[in-house]
């Protein structure tokens, strides 16, 4: 039978871990050169000679006390699924403080070992690293590695599972906090064990260890299971803490820490690390920090580097999006020539190439932005963004951490707001979460870029890449904004501190930009394969059902057959040949037939149900200039932004059964009546700004609540629908369009 | 100068020194980090403010007694401190709660 075992992997920030877990499972997680990419714990397989590892990649850490969302999800992780054996990932060029970690572990007594990763960075440094002097002080396995390329990781395995065969039970670690601490513990552990305190589920001086630091978990936990204990235990604590703040003016956990690095020094100066020379990497990677986050020069220089990123995604991507483009076209009338006229030809043509391919129309200027995200953030700037936003998001009442998720959201436009939403799980304070939560569906992710670069290509085609920045930073102030009125209103509370830690300078691999371009693409074209499909479909029939009476459908028959009755017989078949030189009258006739048919188009669309829903809002959505029309479009968007652009397009293409003309939306919408200038930017606008998509409500039910999920709904709707009537109204008054 | 204001004077940096934890290790003018106009080598004396933030501190390696580089000259409140292997951003909030000295 094969043998299996559950490993851990656990370490700080950036350490690795990620690296290290696509490398021994063959996954391909996305790993980032930004810290806290990882929140919640992965899992992977793994064959290793006949044994069968599942090994879960946890949240970077850099201690085990409930500071933050990630340290709970490793602490809970290990007390709940007690793997056989958990790996640390120590990166070993920043030793020490990599350490304290793993002292953390030893107290817990987890079966440990300890994978030492970027030796080779840490010996271009000119630190030497002696692993099995460390092994030996700190008693348990340690073994050099290099992630990224592999190095190591088979031995790492090796012993991984010889501690786990060992099947010890956990084995606490004792490190001295000095006398006072020490006689605290020793009161405090008795008193636990007796009462088998929190269930048993942590090693009893580890409880006690947590009682002194103040770990609120830990504390609530106590007081649920057995209030009195817990109430003889914190008494304890507290006359500590009082003797100690008196006497040194710092609380417990600061004597700890303290004695911790104490310990972690006593170990690394026995001869474990010998440093070299100081090498001019670190210096080179300081001085672009210089330039890069000064006080004046950097965000001048952020700015310039976004709107860089624009330009390039724009220019570059402007080829092969027309390509698409022509190509959907081709295949629509390929498609229009060999399918019979019926509906099954209106569901392909209208419902299926018009929607899907309206959106994978789009795939290379998507595939282009994430590149240039990928390179922001693989080169470790995206987190010098975030450094430098904090001072910017304070004053709208957010925290430097909120930068990440309004970026993953479409901060630079193309993210999306699901993971966007997860992502502020990073975020200590629930109201600075909340607000977070809430406005980064604001954000102009990949599904609104199609419709941005559409609406901006067909009625500021000049200007593009302009445009397109301009209504990023729109996005990112109506954001902000938004932030700042939830922050002094529902959300009102204080600001909490921000501390980040900046990874190094990295020159991005070709393979990792790769990966992560294709990864993010690859989910854009997936949901236009599957979800956007059903959603086309759905609306296809929406927009064709019910169909019009049979008594409508003969009056239109009747009125072309008199209309062609007022022709020549040679005219008619002349007409009905389809030739591309028509004689004056039988264009004449022509031009009078397809006028009719569009009116029967229009009509039948009017009668459809989606067409009823249309009408029904435009008493109101005329006050905006959205016409019925694009009112389907917009009420298909609450599924997903996405069906937008497909819908619109399916609206407009509707009736064409004149399909010669293969004309971009881009081009009908520009010469349709009801739309100019003005109600492009209120369309814009709506839809930048309004209710988020189904995916993301639900996901902001899930992190949040479903009273914050319909909050969403109802505030976003209400806001972009005010700012859009502002725009049109104001726009119209000015004759803008 | 009159004795009484040299005895505040005195009492005022005996208290400072008091505050100091690690206080051996800091022999010259103490004051917040966030008021650190100059990039150089500093030294930790202190790690003040909300109890969290202070374990939170630690656990990224910033503590009394440890030895770090500023990199972010006439920055003010914002901060960056190179710490052994590490690149840590602080805001104010922090910087303000972070006692050092010169080195």
């Amino acid at each position: 039978m094969t043998r299996q075992v559950i490993m851990a992997l656990a370490g700080n920030p950036n350490a690795g871990k990620t690296t290290l877990f696509n490398q021994l499972t063959g996954a391909r997680q996305h790993v980032g050169n930004y810290p806290g990419i990882t929140v919640d714990h992965k899992e992977g397989l793994l064959e290793h000679q006949g044994t069968r590892i599942t090994i879960t990649d946890l949240p970077g850490t850099y201690s085990m006390t409930a500071y933050s969302a990630e340290e709970l999800v490793a602490r809970d992780y290990l007390i709940s699924n007690r793997p056989e054996v958990v790996i640390n990932i120590v990166d070993a060029s920043n030793l020490e403080r990599n350490l304290y970690l793993t002292c953390q572990f030893l107290e817990l007594g987890v079966p440990l070992v300890i994978a030492l990763n970027m030796v080779d960075v840490a010996r271009d440094r000119g630190i030497e690293i002696k692993a099995d002097k460390l092994a030996d002080l700190l008693g348990v396995p340690v073994v050099p590695i290099i992630a990224r390329s592999g190095f190591g990781k088979d031995k790492l395995i090796d012993e991984a599972l010889a501690v786990a065969a060992r099947k010890q039970s956990w084995q606490p670690r004792d490190i001295s906090y000095g006398d006072d601490l020490d006689a605290a513990i020793a009161a405090l552990v008795p008193k636990i064990e007796a009462t088998h305190f929190v269930d048993g589920l942590y090693p009893p001086r580890y409880i006690a260890l947590k009682y002194l630091e103040n770990d609120e978990q830990i504390l609530a936990k106590g007081k649920d299971t057995d209030p009195a204990t817990a109430a003889e235990l914190e008494a304890i604590v507290n006359s500590v803490c009082e003797h100690t703040t008196k006497t040194l003016d710092v609380y417990p956990e600061a004597i700890i820490a303290d004695h911790r690095y104490g310990f972690i020094k006593s170990i690394i100066r026995q001869g474990v690390v010998t440093h070299k020379f100081d090498t001019d990497r670190l210096y080179t990677s300081d001085r672009i920090d210089q330039v890069l986050t000064n006080r004046l020069i950097g965000p001048v220089i952020m700015l310039a580097i976004l709107f860089g990123v624009y330009q390039f995604t724009f220019s570059w991507s402007e080829l092969p999006v027309a390509l698409l483009e022509d190509f959907f076209g081709w295949l629509s009338a390929a498609t229009e020539t060999i399918l019979p006229d019926g509906r099954l030809k209106s569901l392909v043509i209208s419902g299926i190439i018009g929607g899907v391919g309206g959106v994978l129309g789009f795939v290379p200027l998507i595939m282009f932005m994430f590149f240039a995200i990928a390179i922001l953030e693989d080169s470790g700037y995206l987190a010098r963004v975030a450094y430098m936003m904090d001072r910017v998001f304070r004053i709208f009442g957010l925290h430097g951490s909120s930068v990440m998720p309004f970026i993953v959201s479409g901060g630079i436009a193309g993210g999306c707001a699901v993971p966007g939403v997860m992502a502020t799980r990073t975020l200590r304070s629930p109201k600075e979460r909340m607000a977070t939560l809430l406005t980064v569906p604001f954000m102009n992710c990949g599904a609104k870029m199609p419709v941005l670069a559409l609406l901006i290509g067909a009625f500021f085609s000049d200007n593009k890449a302009q445009y397109m920045f301009l209504f990023t930073m729109l996005a990112w102030i109506v954001a902000l904004l938004a932030a700042r009125l939830l922050r002094s209103t529902v959300l009102r509370g204080a600001p909490t501190p921000f501390v980040m830690e900046l990874p190094p300078y990295r020159f991005p691999t070709m393979r990792g930009l790769l990966i992560h371009t294709w990864e993010r693409t690859w989910q854009y074209i997936k949901k236009a394969g599957t979800v956007i499909l059903g959603i086309s479909i759905l609306l296809w029939a929406m927009m064709t059902f019910p169909q019009l009476p049979a008594e409508r459908l003969a009056g239109y028959e009747a009125m072309r057959q008199n209309i062609a009755s007022g022709y020549d017989e040679t005219i008619v078949a002349e007409q009905a040949q389809e030739r591309t030189v028509l004689s004056a009258a039988a264009t004449d006739l022509a031009g009078q037939l397809q006028e009719i048919n569009k009116r029967e188009a229009e009509e039948a669309l009017r009668h459809s149900l989606a067409g009823r829903i249309g009408i029904a809002v435009e008493t109101v959505s005329h006050l905006a200039g959205f016409d019925w029309r694009t009112n389907i479009a917009l009420i298909g968007g609450f599924a997903a932004k996405e069906v937008i652009i497909s819908t619109l397009g399916t609206a407009y293409s509707m009736g064409e059964v004149n399909t010669d003309q293969t004309e971009s939306l881009g081009e009908r919408l520009k010469k349709d009546s009801n739309w100019n200038r003005v109600v492009a930017v209120a369309a814009l606008v709506f839809i930048m700004f309004y209710a988020p998509c189904f995916v993301t409500v639900i996901c902001i039910a899930r992190e949040a609540s479903w009273r914050w999920a319909l909050f969403s709904i109802g505030f976003n709707t209400v806001f972009a629908f005010i700012l859009a009537v502002l725009v049109f109204q104001i726009g119209s008054f000015f004759h803008l369009g | 100068m009159g004795l009484k204001d040299l005895h505040s004077g005195c009492h005022c940096f005996a208290n400072r020194m008091r505050k100091c934890w690690g206080k051996e290790k800091c022999p010259g003018t103490i004051g917040p980090l966030s008021q650190k106009g100059k990039a150089g080598r500093i030294r930790i004396c202190k790690v003040t403010g909300d109890r969290r933030l202070c374990a939170r501190m630690a656990s990224m390696g910033v503590y009394p007694g440890i030895e770090a580089e500023v990199i972010c000259p006439k920055n003010g409140s914002q901060c960056i401190l190179k710490i052994e292997g590490g690149t840590i951003s602080l805001d104010n909030s922090v910087s303000d709660n972070i006692l050092v000295t010169a080195l």
